[in-house]
């Protein structure tokens, strides 16, 4: 039996296998390469045709430079903000679900809920900011505008729905982010095969989308309510791996994510008038570009707002220091979402919140789960009588279900493209987006392939995964326990403590450690090692800690809390005692500078004390500033002793800066001067070390840090000052301002030193000498000798010196010509003997340096031999592309080199709050409903505004109604537009442009084709892409995104313009000259129109000449001819529109909760009409009738009797008279037969009827042969024509194949011949 | 509501000319108050307000609210529009004051301004139009402002009190600028000038340029200083000649000074040799002074920083003139940009004065008004 079961083996003619055996087999043979063959066959390879061969050329030149994209500056910031990831997608497909699990993978906490954003870190050099969006349209543009990534849920088991095409619609039009598909639900399939057709018609769909080829997830099933691990991995290393390109809109503004708001106003006046403006503080990272203060904020959903402060806070969620390992640990994963009560510390200004758990927080929030209590409790408090509520009741199914409506119950909707379906499990009502089968059966055997590989790395990523996963399993359990803790603490409420500034350095490993590293840097001679600081530092730490917790014991008493408060400033005057002391000793102009930094610095308090301490190198007594820090318990006792003495220093000081804020500069640089030149020898080091190379300025970052702020803490000039005066002066005078504006009666007149003078003086640019110097001494004359060509050069630009270096690197060469043999100096020898000489002369016997600057030498001749050689050979053929990257790149590195040795206070002056930073802002003049209907769950989201965006203007767009859209636009009706941050309601009026360039109105949109818009509102920058939607509230079934467009000008006028034909009427004729009434209505209208072209209905064309005194407004004019009286006379003229100024912003988020998505703003007449029942009033005269048609009637034709008789005979009217009754005589005979020939007949009409019958009969049996016939034969003919088809495309395929095949290889050949040449 | 930004108030009528153009620039509207309050003829002057005249004239919506006395003046900027324009300056002050500020606005308009100026080209208080041409230009093309039709042109030549001089200038338009690291002035390595005399004896110009060159020519060999003499109609309605020279180094830089004679009636006959004379010693004084950019464009040179995409632009300057102080305050208070600024030496001897070197990052402006299609 198995001998009969078992097949012969069949070996295979094709498919890869096949394939890959016949090239072995060539091979082994020599003859099978490509490689080979041009070695053997040389010629067959050569250039054949030249036109070919530039082509492919071309081609493949033009492939190169499609890939180009114009080079911009890189401005992201060197420690970016986290990455904002939107997860998106219709109800119920798993968003929270996946945020959860993505938050667990990420840090090993569960999250309960989430409310608003969530900030993890998920990589030694990325953090992500998930957030989740609804389906409400405003939630889906904001967030849109902030996303670097969107998560893109569908449910698989269901397809697409319009909120998925709406999100990527409105994505498109804000600037494209990443996108990446997960597909759900993918455990309802039982049907393997199913499921696969499934992901692929999607994932083609999806492609069509987005890009070809884009990422999309499959989340194949539910563990315990969770996706399963190793696919959540893997998308968590997806999405931390990812990269991404700058948005056009993103990287030129501001923008914040708010992921905390609190409330500033004064109690008091809420108390007062609960409905008062609110002063609110923002949280969140800031992003995009520099947010300066002072600077035009607008929060869409709420308006557009001034910041009135901005500071920026330690790092909530800080990434972990620079380390050498490959993963993060445990202590390392933060969280971070204050709105969801997670995040452990919390800083503010002055305080920092610790989320303590309190006893009872865990067992309240078990209880709330319970639905049964939630009835409970609702039935407790419920406010309104029971038929109240039942009157305004509305039915809802399910549980989560939106409240059914009647409408919502009965309707069926037919429509090619969507459909409405009620989920049976949820009965949710699901927006079904269908489309034709796009995919062709050839497609499947590629795409399957695809899969194939996909699954594969999918498969390859997860066993990697699976290694890590162990490891932290390990982990995970020892550090369970903890967690726990953690959890408690972030459900926990809040429970504000005092902290001292110490502890806030504390908290911040970060920050210390790089103020060691300053340490490190500059106070290197000093002899004194950084750990010993670091530990000193630590036990410093470790007491102050045991002081604040002493002092959070004390808080609970009101009376403590002053006395923390005097300790804080006492302790800074105590760090004011010992700048002072380092500074009285060191300098005296430095004075207020460092001092304002102690003032302001507020965490940062450290650093400026360390700085102080290291620059005051060798004068500093370590003994005494140890005792300071120490002996901080007591330090209330000694420092109220020396308080005295440090306010009449302060004091002192202050008048000293002031004074010299006021004096002219000279003074000032006199005493800089001198200063300056004890300080030229470091100057010259940090010169020297500057001019090493562009490429070395990596080097010695934290010692050129050091270096610098000493450098810029000396030379900070009082020029600054001088012209911005210091910042916190500035502030105080600000703040002094206002209260003394609104106290009202008294105001403190208060002289404005520089400004007042010279109020009314004379405004002129140019920049007068008072005292010239006497240009005809020598010394003068000298002084500026060296600006010219004549006066001495730099040694590095000096043509002589050059010339000598060159002959130092080239060394000996003969002049062929004149055959003479120059020599070139031996070079270590010349320097040698210099480097001795100034040994001598200096009198220091100093190896190092001479050995360094030897090597500095050899390495200047090294990196100059090699410039010139790039130059000959490497840089010959750099295009302008290249030139231009490498001028971006240039660029690039300036911004990031050029603050970086600042500390954060003044870079933040100049150059604003960087990206990155986490920072707080506060806005004043908040509608109250924005406080009191707060609701996490919707973003807040803070866009900067540039210059004059915040004005208002007349915009023009160029729109086009979506494809989708039902119906077409209204001109004059109101749409909602996004636009830049905002949304915001307006009345557009749609134009055409004409070929004249006139903007022709029009009253609806075009159906397929772009057109004209133009709407007051805000000025959005030109290239600014937009959408609009007609209503914000609720779901409809229907595609919502009404149009998309781009801004293409703004003006403060416009230029649309209407026809107006205005109609007239002849009241005198003569031959071509008519005079016209009804046109106009006085003599100067005519005026007005003269020369103008006219018409009449018929077509007759003319102009119009003059006005005629009587009757008023008639004119006469001339046509190309004579006109009736029934003509109707028109001009066609062109009538200006005004647009209406309306500007109504979306104000959602001030929408009480629950009612977030129900804002309705100005309503069209449309729907106005519908919901009053007001029909419109028609005019009669443009109602239809039904046509009545009179029968018409027709004389007859007469011919009068002279005409008939010059007729010819065919055309003479032939009047026939009418046949009378036939005669009797005329009347044929009746024929009677004989029996005999009766008989005859009647067989004969016997015999003819069968005959007839049977002639009937085969004729129809005909019929039905023919008919079976043609039947056999169109069977056969279908067969054939199948067979035909079917050879037709196996030959296409092979023709097809072989072309591909041969293009590739021409390519390949090009590009090899390329190379060659 | 976009309400409209935050207006800015001032008082006197000093530094107008700044505070109108940067209120355009920013769109933020603005307030004087108590302009010549105090004395005997108070409110605005006919030059200003001819000056007023003209920012209604290059824009487009403005709106400028002027109180009966003339002492307040609220000043709403609508978005530049520029095009082909005539203004009639007024006498009083040359076109140089008006000039300079067409200069920082011109490349912002949303067609290119071609305009035609009227009134004084030189006098003894503002930058006549030789400087600007000689100095301005050039500046601007650093930043990306160039082509064909950046120019000056000169067509009469009108010396104060009546003027009658006629100038052309014409700027393209940008979308952005460029950044700029100037911060090498390099060496002079020529002298230029002008020595131009109208309605007087054309010998007056060669005096002067005589007594230039015996200065200058200590220093540098390569001096050409053309003579204008200009006759007819394009001689204005006043009398009067003056000079104005230019050191151009190897980088480019071209630092300026320039004299002109009294005008008629008013004060002491000038000789053209003191002044060709005292014309180059203020270029001595200002090659003392230094920098990359001459004293009088050091405020266009930092606007057009500030108004550059985000990057960091530096230039190096000579001391700051109080004019470019106040300046840089507008601009905080405008742009919220400041400046960082860190004083030189020289660390050879002889290449003049203490220097200043300003860097900042642009605050990446756009130009708004610019149509595109």
């Amino acid at each position: 039996m198995e001998e009969k079961e078992k097949k012969k083996h069949r070996a295979k003619h094709s498919g890869p296998k096949a394939e890959k055996k016949r090239k072995r087999y060539l091979n082994d043979l020599g003859i099978g390469d490509e490689e080979n063959a041009r070695k053997r066959n040389p010629k067959a390879f050569t250039v054949q045709s030249a036109v070919r061969m530039a082509r492919t050329f071309h081609r493949t030149q033009d492939l190169k430079t499609k890939k180009h994209h114009i080079p911009v500056v890189d401005r992201t910031p060197l420690e970016p903000p986290p990455v904002v990831v939107v997860v998106v997608g219709p109800p119920k497909v798993g968003k929270s679900t996946l945020i959860k699990c993505l938050i667990k993978n990420f840090t090993r906490q569960k999250l309960v809920e989430i409310r608003g954003p969530v900030t993890i870190v998920s990589g030694k050099k990325r953090r992500l900011t998930i957030i989740e969006c609804g389906c409400d349209i405003n939630t889906m543009i904001d967030l849109a505008k902030v996303a670097d990534l969107v998560l893109m849920l569908i449910d698989a088991s269901f397809g697409f729905e319009m909120e998925t095409f709406e999100f990527l619609n409105i994505c498109q039009v804000h600037g494209f982010p990443k996108m990446m598909g997960v597909l759900t639900h993918l455990d309802t399939f039982k049907n393997n095969k199913q499921l696969k057709k499934t992901k692929k018609k999607l994932k083609h769909r999806f492609w069509t989308e987005v890009y070809p080829g884009a990422k999309l997830f499959y989340l194949s099933g539910m563990v315990h309510g969770e996706y399963q691990k190793q696919e959540i991995h893997n998308l968590g290393r997806f999405i931390s791996v990812m990269k991404f390109r700058p948005l056009t809109w993103q990287t030129s503004h501001p923008y914040v994510l708010a992921d905390r708001m609190e409330e500033l106003t004064n109690p008091e006046d809420v108390r007062i008038n609960p409905k008062c403006d609110r002063k609110i503080s923002l949280y969140g990272y800031l992003r995009g570009a520099h947010l300066k203060n002072k600077s035009q904020i607008h929060m869409p959903g709420v308006g557009d707002f001034t910041v009135s402060d901005v500071s920026f806070l330690p790092d909530p969620c800080a990434l972990p220091e620079q380390q050498k390992k490959r993963s993060l640990n445990e202590k390392e994963k933060l969280v971070y979402a204050p709105l969801s009560g997670v995040g452990g510390i919390v800083y503010d200004k002055d305080a920092v919140y610790i989320d303590l758990g309190g006893s009872h927080a865990h067992e309240k929030e078990e209880e709330e789960v319970r639905p049964n209590h939630e009835l409970v409790q609702s039935l407790i408090s419920t406010h309104s009588a029971i038929d109240v509520k039942m009157a305004s009741s509305k039915v809802s199914l399910f549980m989560d279900s939106r409240p059914l409506g009647s409408e919502d119950v009965g309707q069926e909707f037919v429509m090619p493209k969507e459909e409405r379906q009620i989920d049976l499990k949820t009965g949710r009502v699901r927006r079904k987006a269908l489309f034709e089968e796009e995919e062709k059966e050839n497609d499947d055997a590629v795409s399957d392939e695809e899969d194939d590989q996909e699954e594969e790395e999918e498969e390859a990523m997860s066993e990697d995964g699976s290694d890590g996963d162990d490891e932290d399993d390990a982990e995970e359990e020892s550090n369970r326990a903890l967690l726990r803790e953690e959890i408690a603490l972030g459900r926990a409420k809040r429970l504000k403590t005092e902290v001292a500034k110490e502890e806030a350095v504390n908290e911040l490993p970060a920050f210390a450690d790089s103020d060691d590293d300053l340490e490190i840097g500059s106070e290197g001679e000093e002899g004194k090692t950084a750990p010993e600081e670091n530990e000193m530092e630590e036990d410093d730490d470790d007491e102050e800690g045991e002081e604040d917790e002493q002092r959070t014991y004390e808080n609970e008493s009101s009376d403590s809390e002053f006395e923390a408060a005097s300790k804080r400033v006492t302790e800074s005057k105590q760090y004011e005692i010992n700048n002072e002391d380092t500074e009285m000793r060191s300098q005296i102009s430095d004075h207020s500078l460092k001092r304002k930094a102690v003032l302001t610095t507020d965490s940062g308090n450290c650093t400026a004390e360390e700085a102080s301490e290291s620059e005051a190198e060798n004068s500093l007594d370590e003994g005494d500033d140890e005792e300071g820090s120490h002996d901080e318990l007591e330090v209330e006792e000694s420092n109220r002793k020396g308080f005295r003495h440090t306010q009449a220093k302060k004091a002192d000081s202050i008048r000293q800066t002031k004074v010299k804020a006021v004096e002219a500069e000279d003074d000032d640089d006199d005493v800089e001067n001198l200063l300056r030149d004890e300080e030229e020898y470091e100057e010259k080091i940090d010169f020297s070390a500057d001019t090493t190379g562009a490429l070395k300025w990596k080097e010695d970052l934290t010692q050129k840090a050091a270096q610098a702020f000493l450098r810029q803490q000396r030379s900070t000039p009082n020029l600054r000052k001088l012209i911005y005066g210091t910042a916190v002066e500035d502030e105080d005078h600000k703040s002094e301002d206002a209260g003394d504006e609104l106290g009202g009666l008294f105001r403190v007149s208060r002289p404005d030193k520089a400004s007042k003078q010279k109020a009314n003086a004379l405004d002129c640019s140019k920049f007068l000498i008072e005292k010239p110097q006497d240009w005809d001494l020598e010394e003068v004359m000298s002084s500026i000798r060296d600006c010219f060509v004549t006066g001495k050069w730099e040694d590095d630009k000096d043509a002589a010196k050059l010339l000598e270096e060159d002959e130092e690197l080239y060394g000996d060469f003969e002049d062929l010509e004149t055959g003479v043999v120059h020599k070139g100096k031996p070079a270590a020898e010349g320097d040698e003997s210099g480097s001795e000489e100034e040994d001598e002369d200096g009198k220091i016997s100093k190896p190092e340096p001479e050995e360094e600057e030897k090597k500095k030498e050899r390495i200047d001749k090294k990196r100059k031999l090699k410039e010139m050689f790039d130059a000959e050979y490497d840089e010959g053929d750099a295009t302008y592309f290249d030139d231009l990257k490498e001028e971006m790149h240039k660029q690039a590195q300036l911004n990031r080199a050029e603050f970086e040795d600042q500390d954060d206070e003044t870079r933040v002056q100049y150059e604003g709050f960087r990206p990155g930073m986490y920072v707080r802002i506060e806005v004043e003049n908040v509608p109250c409903e924005f406080v009191l209907n707060f609701d996490p769950h919707y973003p807040i989201i803070l866009g900067g505004l540039g210059n004059s965006e915040g004005n208002v203007g007349y915009v023009q767009l160029r729109l086009k109604k979506h494809r989708w859209y039902k119906k077409i636009l209204k001109t004059r009706d109101p749409l909602i537009l996004s636009l830049g941050w905002r949304r915001f309601q307006t009345i557009p009026m749609f134009y055409i442009e004409d070929h004249n360039g006139r903007h022709r109105l029009l009253k609806y949109t075009p159906q397929h084709m772009h057109c004209g818009a133009t709407f007051w509102g805000p000025i959005t920058p030109q290239g600014t892409g937009f959408l609009a939607v007609q209503s914000v509230s609720g779901t409809t079934p229907d595609f919502r995104i009404a149009a998309t467009g781009v801004v293409l000008d703004l003006d403060k006028s416009i230029t649309i313009v209407k026809k107006l034909k205005l109609t007239g009427f002849p009241f005198k004729i003569f031959k071509n000259t008519s005079f016209i009434k009804g046109m106009f209505n006085s003599q100067l209208e005519v005026a007005k129109f003269e020369g103008a072209a006219i018409r009449t209905v018929s077509g007759i064309r003319g102009q119009i000449k003059k006005a005629l005194r009587t009757p008023v407004g008639a004119f006469r004019a001339t046509f190309e001819d004579k006109l009736l009286m029934s003509d109707i006379v028109f001009v066609r003229t062109w009538y200006p529109v005004s647009i209406p100024t309306f500007y109504n912003p979306v104000t959602s988020l001030l929408k009480p909760a629950g009612e977030k998505n129900s804002w309705s703003g100005m309503k069209t007449t449309g729907q106005l009409r519908h919901e009053r029942g007001i029909k419109l009033k028609q005019n009669k005269d443009s109602l239809y009738k039904p046509i009545v048609r009179e029968k018409r009637h027709f004389n007859k034709l007469h011919i009068p009797k002279a005409l008939q008789k010059a007729l010819p005979f065919k055309n003479k009217p032939k009047n026939l008279d009418k046949k009378g009754k036939t005669p009797k005589d005329q009347w044929r005979p009746a024929v009677i037969r004989e029996p005999h020939e009766k008989k005859i007949s009647a067989l004969l009409s016997a015999l003819s009827t069968v005959n007839n019958y049977k002639i009937k009969k085969a004729k129809v049996k005909h019929r039905e042969q023919l008919k079976e016939y043609l039947k056999v034969k169109q069977k056969e003919d279908e067969q054939k024509f199948k067979r035909q088809k079917e050879a037709k495309k196996k030959i296409y395929r092979i023709l097809g194949q072989r072309e591909k095949k041969r293009q590739k290889s021409s390519l390949k050949g090009s590009s090899k011949g390329e190379k060659n040449m | 509501m976009a309400g409209e930004a935050q207006c800015l108030g001032y008082a006197g009528c000093n530094f107008l000319r700044q505070r109108l153009v940067l209120s355009t620039l920013s769109g933020r509207p603005l307030k004087i108050r108590k302009i010549r309050a105090k004395e005997e003829d108070p409110g605005l002057r006919d030059f200003e307000a001819s000056f007023i005249r003209l920012m209604d004239k290059v824009t487009n919506g403005s709106r400028i609210e002027i109180n009966q006395t003339g002492t307040t003046l609220y000043y709403q900027p609508g978005l530049l529009y520029g095009g082909s324009l005539e203004h009639d300056c007024s006498p009083s002050r040359s076109i140089g004051y008006y000039l300079e500020s067409l200069l920082c606005l011109a490349p912002f308009m949303k067609h290119p301004l071609k305009i035609v100026l009227r009134g004084v080209t030189n006098d003894q208080v503002d930058p006549s139009v030789d400087v600007l041409k000689a100095t301005a230009l050039p500046l601007l093309k650093k930043f990306g402002i160039d082509g064909e039709s950046l120019e000056i042109k000169i067509n009469r030549r009108g010396m104060p009190p009546k003027g009658g001089g006629e100038v052309l200038f014409a700027c393209p338009v940008r979308k952005v600028l460029q950044p700029i690291q100037f911060t090498d002035p390099g060496k002079i390595k020529r002298i230029r000038g002008t020595a131009y005399s109208v309605r007087v004896s054309p010998q007056m110009a060669n005096r002067m340029v005589e007594s230039a060159r015996s200065i200058l020519n200590k220093f540098l060999p390569d001096i050409y200083i053309y003579t204008d003499h200009m006759k007819g109609v394009s001689s204005g309605k006043s009398p009067g000649f003056g000079m104005c020279l230019t050191a151009e180094t190897i980088n480019g830089t071209i630092l300026s000074a320039e004299l002109a004679s009294n005008p008629q009636g008013q004060g002491a006959a000038v000789l053209p040799e003191e002044l060709g004379q005292n014309c180059a010693k203020l270029l001595l004084e200002e090659v003392y002074r230094g920098g990359c950019v001459d004293s009088t464009n050091q405020s266009l040179a930092l606007l057009l920083m500030t108004l550059g995409q985000r990057d960091v632009s530096k230039v190096l300057l000579g001391p700051l003139s109080p004019y470019t102080i106040e300046f840089l305050r507008h601009l905080r208070s405008f742009f919220q940009i400041m400046f960082k600024i860190e004083t030189k030496t020289p660390e050879e001897e002889h290449v003049g004065g203490e220097k200043v070197l300003m860097t900042c990052v642009g605050i990446g402006f756009s130009n708004l008004s610019k149509t595109i299609r």
